[in-house]
């Protein structure tokens, strides 16, 4: 967890490669076939590894839907609406030969709907936490936002990405240095981005699901936990079929 | 006292949200005037509610269908719909305590988070049909916003009832002059109708007719103009009586027209007289001669719904049945019966090969009435089924409660039920008691498919008569009526009643007891009501009638207890804990820090308590 400050360096390589990220943003495309419901059928997709909850956080108009509609749909639309509540997408990548399926909650950054976001947070392995490199305000209120996630998280060893967006406009207010700084304070994963140019937003999610799979107990506690409560459950039935002498009798 | 107080207080409001034309602004639905996250939050909340209950793949269709409409509804934007079609379909689900604090905290449902129900309810009437499914959703969003069930039949009832008044003052205001000549036209059509049926219908038939234009008329008040304009319109009226059943004679109206298959009778016995928007179909077990002479006898204190119909089925068989059960009992057998229950309860190890020899010899007294009647209670069933999913019930919830040989004809009900398509969200909930079917949980699956809220399987271990009968019919050795079915669903619900039961016959006899016992309302809570209805002032009629049930369902409990129960209630305190345990370990329980949620399962724990 703490060997972190290396990650950007590499990252920031990979997205340097427009060639190299072209067929990432390709293949994933591919393998992002159905955007259907899969909760409840877990054997729908075999080589799916794990399916991870991931959440985008931020305050209001740093460009968290941009972002997102830029890796799910390779889209950009400059006069996106306001988020209402939140919104849900479904997109299964591979990382390092390991299918995953991400189920992305971007949240709303306006306040009055700040309420809602607590519940979210609960059952997310990865946290993309993003401000807008050309207003200041929007950095300097990410302490916030980190504050809100310690409060409302469930688990201490979610993956936390920040995400400087917004880099190819020219009034730029935060320098990347600043962030970086700040990713390493609070030992997160740092990329700078835009949604609009589309540099960076693949490598962003694809460092973060990397990174969670790397953290094998995050994922696979998941379903181990899952498999307790359901255990547990039977034991209880179980005890009440077994009880008593007179059960086997007819 | 200071209960009396709160619940003074709480009929208060009750009467106000039930007559929100003369409290709130009319004309606004509940959904918009909340703010945007608000109303975001009570979507979710019926997202993830759906999703928990409504998790199978069967389901799907439904849980977006309700949500996409829901969203409009709320006139929320169609961006929002991902995510809720995601919290439906069990994403995300994580945690409803955060939606409901946001609702419980609005302004306007801090005063009164009632609004919800009715809104809730509202909608899920606005085309006409009333879907079990979503009066479960509707009670476990209620439960969710710590809101007790009996609102909700308040709401129901309100309703309904308030037609009668309304009638008059409708005509008054100018507004509804221009419509009335309209609604005369349709009145005259519809009295017409109900006159038809009066044949088969008799004066259930007779009201239902005349109520359905009547019910919009209603509704109007009660859930806000708004919505009761969908309702109102002249397509709603034809939808509204859609609600009630076939030209509103609904089930009584109902007659066989030709002997169908095996069976000879089949006919609906009104027990109520009243009208509800879901209704209750007791099936009877057997017949014996005296007092449990007729169908209706053991329901006779059942008030689940203010609408219940009691099926008479095969009596010629049944009189058999039972004259040969109390034989078996009364008759010479009695000691060797007494004999086979102490080898049953005491040593437990007692199989078919086992039975006394002296009771083998009289077997034939009872195999063959019994064997007649298990077969004849599969067909009956089967027939049952095929009414129901015709809906000459109308569009709306039906409980279905049975014992003995009832429970049978209703587990093959919804057997053939769940071969049949569209016949999800007829059933609401289902209770059977001491039921002689298999009580393998493979079998008891395909029944959640048509049931939307529970399946309650009330049985008894020590049930001698049932395992002794039951010896010869199946190779089977699991009977549900013997030992709790051991499906994983949240629907299931196990019951064990041996602490009340000690023979089957006392599944007859002990109905009142086993009725409050397994959650069902009873008519106890209502004529103790009447007594202390002075209380409160006469405009507050509904609603003091639910809270005063609902107060006084905790009070009958304990005197209860006190009184009868050392009678009533033996040393079998342990047994009754069990029982009440698995009413707790349901999915949804009474909310157990809210003590004015007297849910009638709550009964049941208190009797296990003490």
């Amino acid at each position: 967890m703490r060997a972190r400050p290396a990650r950007p360096a590499r990252c920031k390589q990979t997205a340097g490669g427009p060639a190299q990220a072209q067929r990432r943003r390709r293949s994933c495309a591919r393998s992002s076939g159905g955007r259907g419901r899969f909760g409840s059928a877990a054997g729908m997709d075999e080589d799916v590894l794990t399916t991870l909850k991931i959440l985008i956080i931020g305050e209001s108009g740093v460009g968290k839907s941009s972002l997102l509609l830029r890796f799910t749909d390779d889209t950009f639309d400059p006069e996106l609406a306001a988020t209402i509540g939140v919104d849900f997408k479904v997109k299964t990548i591979s990382v390092d030969g390991n299918k995953a399926k991400l189920a992305i909650w971007d949240t709303a950054g306006q306040e009055r709907f700040r309420t809602l976001t607590p519940s979210y947070y609960r059952g997310a392995q990865g946290v993309i936490l993003v401000y807008d490199v050309t207003r200041r305000d929007t950095f300097v209120k990410l302490d916030n936002w980190l504050n809100e996630l310690e409060t409302y998280c469930t688990r201490n060893d979610i993956v936390q990405m920040l995400v400087g967006n917004k880099i190819d406009k020219e009034n730029r207010e935060v320098d990347r240095n600043e962030g970086l700084k700040f990713a390493r304070k609070h030992s997160m994963l740092f990329i700078e981005a835009s949604a609009k140019t589309c540099d960076g937003v693949q490598c962003a999610f694809e460092e973060l699901v990397e990174k969670i799979i790397q953290t094998p107990g995050l994922w696979e506690s998941e379903s181990q936990n899952r498999g307790v409560k359901l255990s547990n459950k039977e034991e209880g039935y179980g005890g009440g079929g077994a009880c008593g002498g007179y059960c086997s009798m007819l | 006292m200071a209960a009396e107080e709160k619940w003074k207080g709480w009929a208060w409001k009750q009467q106000k949200a039930a007559e929100p034309g003369g409290e709130r602004e009319p004309g606004v639905l509940l959904g918009r005037q909340l703010p945007e996250a608000g109303r975001f939050a009570y979507a979710a909340l019926c997202g993830i509610s759906l999703a928990w209950l409504f998790p199978e793949n069967e389901q799907s269709s439904f849980r977006t269908e309700f949500i996409k409409g829901f969203v409009k509804w709320l006139d929320l934007p169609d961006a929002v719909l991902p995510a809720m079609t995601a919290f439906a379909d069990g994403l995300g689900g994580e945690g409803t305590e955060t939606f409901t604090e946001i609702l419980l905290k609005d302004p306007i449902l801090k005063e009164n988070p009632l609004l919800i129900t009715q809104d809730l309810l509202s909608f899920s009437l606005q085309d006409g049909s009333y879907d079990a499914r979503a009066r479960v959703l509707i009670c476990r969003v209620s439960w969710l916003l710590r809101l007790p069930l009996e609102d909700l039949e308040v709401l129901e009832e309100s309703l309904l009832e308030s037609l009668k008044d309304q009638k008059e003052e409708e005509s008054e205001t100018a507004e509804v002059s221009r419509k009335k000549k309209e609604r005369r036209k349709k009145l005259k059509r519809y009295l017409l109708i109900g006159l038809a049926t009066v044949g088969g219908g008799t004066v259930i038939g007779l009201t239902g007719g005349l109520a359905a234009p009547l019910v919009a008329a209603g509704a109007a008040t009660i859930i806000g103009s708004a919505g009761a304009a969908a309702l109102g319109s002249t397509a709603g009226i034809a939808v509204m009586a859609s609600l009630f059943g076939a030209a509103g004679a609904g089930l009584t109206g109902y007659k066989m027209k030709k002997r169908v298959g095996a069976i000879e009778e089949f006919e609906f016995l009104p027990l109520t007289e009243g009208k509800q928007l879901h209704i209750t179909i007791a099936i009877t077990g057997w017949l014996c001669t005296g007092k449990y002479g007729s169908f209706t006898a053991p329901w006779s204190s059942m008030l689940h719904s203010s609408e219940q119909y009691c099926l008479a089925w095969e009596s010629k068989y049944l009189m058999e049945l039972g004259n040969a059960l109390d034989s078996l009992l009364n008759g010479f057998v009695n000691m060797m019966a007494q004999e086979a229950l102490k080898f049953t309860v005491l040593s437990g190890i007692v199989t078919a090969l086992t039975w006394p020899a002296s009771l083998l010899t009289v077997a034939n007294v009872i195999d063959n009435p019994w064997g007649v009647c298990l077969h004849r209670s599969a067909e009956v069933g089967k027939h049952l089924a095929h009414i129901l999913l015709s809906r000459q019930q109308g569009q709306r919830p039906v409980t279905l409660i049975g014992f003995s040989l009832g429970a049978r004809v209703i587990y093959f009900c919804l057997q053939e039920m769940a071969q049949e398509k569209d016949s999800q969200g007829i059933i609401e909930d289902v209770v059977l008691l001491g039921a002689p079917v298999e009580g393998e949980a493979k079998h008891w699956r395909a029944l959640t498919r048509v049931v939307s809220g529970r399946i309650i399987n009330g049985f008894c271990r020590g049930d001698w008569l049932l395992s002794f009968v039951y010896r010869t019919s199946s190779v089977k050795l699991n009977v549900a009526g013997l030992q709790p079915v051991d499906l994983d669903d949240r629907r299931m619900v196990n019951m064990d009643l041996s602490s009340v039961v000690n023979g089957h016959l006392d599944y007859m006899k002990q109905m009142d007891t086993i009725l409050k016992a397994v959650g069902i309302k009873t008519k106890e809570c209502q004529l103790e009501e009447k007594g202390s209805g002075s209380l409160f002032s006469p405009q507050a009629k509904q609603s003091q009638r639910a809270a005063g049930r609902e107060a006084r369902g905790e009070e009958n409990t304990r005197k209860e207890e006190d009184e009868v129960g050392s009678e009533a209630l033996p040393a079998n305190c342990a047994h009754q804990q069990n029982s009440s345990s698995t009413a707790l370990g349901e999915p949804s329980p009474p909310c157990p820090d809210c003590s004015h949620s007297t849910d009638s399962k709550d009964q049941a724990v208190g009797k296990g308590a003490n």
